[in-house]
């Protein structure tokens, strides 16, 4: 602290002029929407408990697993259960698996399991010798996904790779089916990986925008659930658009009611907006590469390419057939020849069908969600409760700044120094609004009491300063007074630090609720000791010099 | 006037209390809150009521012109499985309800008797066990990190061991008998009070700093140095206090002199800052006090010695 600053009026002081300029443009930020309500910016936000409306925690389920399993102990196993007879393995690599099963099979027979592709030989007293190109990691998640009937998908990150099994399931359980195969769990962890959880969370995103809400944003929170807050929706609906849908699956019909898998919810690329074509409503999609091939691979299999009205398309969400039609003549005809990822799912030309064709866009959509989803938390807080609230702490607010105001009297018994103590306060308050509102966060109510912590150690910084500053009664000498200033300034930067420290980790886990009141603590903190508190240092010097004149 | 009043008491406190005082009493009262924290471990499994948020479980509040013994029936006639396991009177016509944690389609069943029944001014949270449990583990976390992170900042500040234990053990101790007096007022914990258990970390290190400063850094004789320091230190802590009692007075007994509805969360936290500010309030002017008094009181006499022995 320079002399020549100490000297210079208050008007023209850097410090003042700060505080001033930050409460000037924090009130305007916040006075804006009063003035213009049509500019939709600035103003303040407020969460859910304030605003009504409900929200919903989401977990997706599913399990990551690291597994070490033999490859020809998981052929034997599994191809003697299908084959219903001996096999004996002959022979692996790297690549490659070779064994001899007591029966005659075809090579597209023994690739029906989808462990890899294969070459047939002998057949020789009615023993084949086949050998299969495999890799050690698609083969063990192919048995999972045999033995869950689920997808098991291959996921890397920094810890190796993982087999992402999208089911609810345990360590015990997956224990139990490696057994049969005398493999092992190496790491077990519940939940599933990053990507998997984003591209939920866009999924369920998109799913809420098809019905008209494109300002509900959903976000990951722990790394490992998917908040979703509902402004003014209530939670039955809530739960209906955001926690029901599940797995979305397309079968092939095989024979009456058998029918066998061809793609599932994730290999739908897109989904575009259902429309009437030649007077017939339906819903185009595309399906990615890989899906294109999968049901080209379904459709040859069950023979719909050359009988489409015997093997009709199915489409089930959670097990639940939402559209069945054969596949038309030229798709048929085309799919013969090679994939096609250009797809549409079509009803009639009535009005009925417009509505199923609605009903089934927004099914394909929120259908394509990876896992299904589990709701682990849930909450409503009426509008009108949450009015009641706002007032409430506005009049528990006003009362609190009365009281201590009263209280600062008490203890000075001079209104020079409660007056700017009190103006000072409620600066802070409204600079940690304007920031809110500068930043759009939500004020909540766990935000308004991490408000109360900051203007609650607020004014005991203000009256450290003070009672540095006075000294028995009066404004001391400059150069006892600088000394005494930056002693006050010491204690109160090391306090502020350790409230930072305190709060940080609490705002970098993040979990749930009490992220809002981190923040606005350690906000307001940072606002506090940078630019209210050595404004009030200056003003209280001023006054007291005046005072003293 | 009043100034000198509080200085005559602050005068008459340090004559009356010696150092040894000042430190066993505090420390009796950590070791009993210890005790108590620690049996209320071993026979609940929890040294404090956990609140839902922790347990798991759904918490509903709808709007009723029925007593809450009466709403509770109802709800209990009409969910046999999944009964209410208790139920108060919320205030403003509205009675709140509390079940323990249920399956999804259970939970849906519930919701859709609330909005059929009582419309859309139903208030309502639902935590799985499960994400309770996590929930739980996220905020132990959070208070033993935020504690630690303290801790080796005020090391860092004072850079000496007995000071800046001292400052530590205080809001240690603070954080103890606040968690103790919650569980004997019956407070549970929620998400709120374990917001207000890491502000009074906050509060606690405001007067605890300013004491320390003050006997360290300035000049003077001890006993007038700690006089300003708590005349200092008590605006400080009773400004807060008052502050804290009208919030909670508010948001608490709001519900008697209107239709307005009881905030818990504001009250909850307002309940634990209260508590914990009193105990601040003992532990800063008695706990790190006396053990300041008592570093600094033995470093004087060594300090004499060697000047002596020049002379």
């Amino acid at each position: 602290m320079r002399d020549e600053e100490v000297e210079r009026g208050l008007a023209s002081n850097p410090r003042i002029l700060l505080m001033s300029g930050a409460i000037i443009i924090s009130l305007i930020l916040l006075l804006l929407p009063a003035i213009f309500p049509d500019l939709g910016f600035g103003g303040l936000k407020y969460g859910l408990d304030l605003d009504g409306g409900s929200w919903l925690q989401l977990r997706p389920e599913g399990a990551m697993a690291q597994i070490d399993a033999d490859v020809g102990d998981i052929i034997t196993h599994e191809y003697s259960s299908f084959l219903n007879t001996t096999v004996t393995v002959t022979g692996t690599t790297d690549t490659s698996v070779s064994f001899e099963v007591g029966t005659l099979v075809t090579a597209k027979q023994v690739e029906s399991l989808g462990y890899g592709q294969a070459a047939v030989s002998g057949g020789r007293s009615g023993v084949s010798a086949i050998t299969l190109q495999v890799d050690k990691n698609h083969v063990i998640s192919r048995y999972l996904e045999n033995s869950y009937k689920t997808e098991v998908v291959l996921s890397e990150d920094r810890d190796g790779l993982w087999h992402e099994i999208r089911k609810q399931t345990s360590a015990e359980e997956l224990e139990d089916i490696l057994d049969d195969v005398g493999g092992s769990v190496i790491l077990y962890r519940d939940g599933v990986s990053q990507a998997t959880l984003i591209k939920t969370k866009e999924i369920l995103e998109d799913k809420l925008n098809l019905f008209g809400l494109s300002d509900v944003k959903p976000t990951i929170v722990e790394r490992e659930f998917i908040l979703i807050d509902l402004a003014g929706i209530d939670i039955e609906t809530a739960m209906n658009l955001a926690a029901t849908p599940g797995k979305f699956e397309i079968r092939i019909q095989t024979e009456g009611n058998e029918s066998i898998h061809a793609v599932y919810g994730e290999d739908i690329q897109t989904v575009g907006i259902h429309e009437a074509n030649n007077g017939v409503w339906g819903v185009p999609f595309t399906l990615t590469q890989q899906g294109a091939v999968l049901l080209r691979e379904a459709a040859i299999e069950t023979n719909a390419v050359n009988a489409p009205l015997n093997h009709e398309v199915i489409m089930y969400l959670d097990n639940e057939v939402i559209f069945s039609a054969p596949l038309n003549d030229r798709l048929a005809n085309n799919l013969k020849i090679m994939p096609v990822q250009d797809m549409s799912a079509s009803f009639g030309g009535d009005i009925e069908s417009k509505e199923s064709a609605k009903q089934l866009e927004s099914h394909l959509r929120a259908g394509a969600l990876p896992v299904n989803v589990e709701v682990i938390g849930s909450g409503q807080v009426p509008a009108s409760l949450g009015a009641q609230f706002k007032e409430l702490t506005a009049i528990a607010g006003l009362l609190a700044i009365i009281m201590v105001s009263f209280m600062i009297y008490l203890r000075y018994r001079r209104k020079e120094i409660m007056l700017p103590m009190i103006i000072t306060s409620i600066s802070e308050v409204v600079m940690i609004l304007g920031f809110a509102s500068a930043v759009k966060w939500q004020l909540d109510l766990p935000a308004i009491a991490g408000i109360i912590a900051v203007i609650g150690t607020g004014i005991d910084h203000l009256v450290i300063i003070t009672d540095e500053v006075l000294y028995e009664g009066k404004l001391p000498p400059t150069k006892v007074y600088l000394a005494r200033i930056s002693r006050a300034f010491g204690i109160i930067f090391a306090a502020a630090a350790t409230t930072i420290v305190a709060m940080i980790w609490l705002f970098w886990m993040g979990f749930g609720a009490l992220k809002g009141f981190a923040l606005t603590t350690i906000i307001g903190v940072l606002i506090g000791v940078l630019i209210a508190r050595p404004a009030y240092a200056r003003i209280i010097k001023e006054v007291l010099k005046e005072e003293q004149e | 006037m009043k100034n000198i009043n509080i200085e005559q008491y602050i005068e008459s406190y340090l004559k009356k209390v010696s150092t040894t005082q000042m430190i066993i009493i505090p420390l009796v009262l950590l070791l009993l809150s210890l005790v108590i924290l620690g049996w209320s471990f071993i026979s609940t499994g929890s040294p404090v009521e956990l609140g839902i948020e922790f347990t798991g479980g759904t918490t509903v509040t709808v709007e009723s012109t029925l007593s809450f013994e009466e709403v509770q029936q109802q709800f209990t006639s009409q969910f046999p499985d999944t009964p209410p396991i208790s139920a108060r009177d919320a205030g403003g016509g509205r009675v709140m309800l509390k079940f323990a944690p249920m399956d999804e389609a259970a939970q849906m069943e519930l919701n859709e008797y609330l909005t059929s029944n009582f419309g859309k001014e139903i208030s309502l949270q639902q935590i799985s066990a499960l994400y309770g449990k996590n929930l739980q583990i996220s905020a132990i976390k959070a208070v033993i990190y935020a504690f630690l992170g303290m801790a080796v900042l005020v090391f860092i500040i004072f850079k000496s061991v007995v000071p800046s234990g001292a400052v530590v053990l205080s809001a240690f101790s603070d954080i103890v008998i606040a968690a103790t007096l919650m569980n004997l007022f019956g407070i549970a914990l929620s998400l709120g009070t374990v917001a207000a258990l890491l502000m009074l970390i906050g509060y606690s290190i405001d007067s605890d700093i300013l004491l320390t400063t003050r006997l360290l850094k300035r000049r003077g004789k001890l006993d007038d140095k700690i006089k300003g320091a708590m005349k200092t230190g008590l605006t400080m802590t009773t400004t807060t206090i008052a502050a804290i009692f009208i919030l909670f007075l508010v948001s608490t007994f709001a519900q008697y002199v209107s239709s307005f509805s009881r905030i818990d969360i504001i009250s909850d936290i307002s309940a634990v800052l209260l508590l914990g500010l009193a105990t601040d309030l003992m532990n800063t002017w008695m706990l790190n006090t006396g053990m300041l008094k008592w570093y600094m009181g033995r470093e004087v006499p060594i300090g004499k010695k060697k000047r002596g022995g020049r002379k």
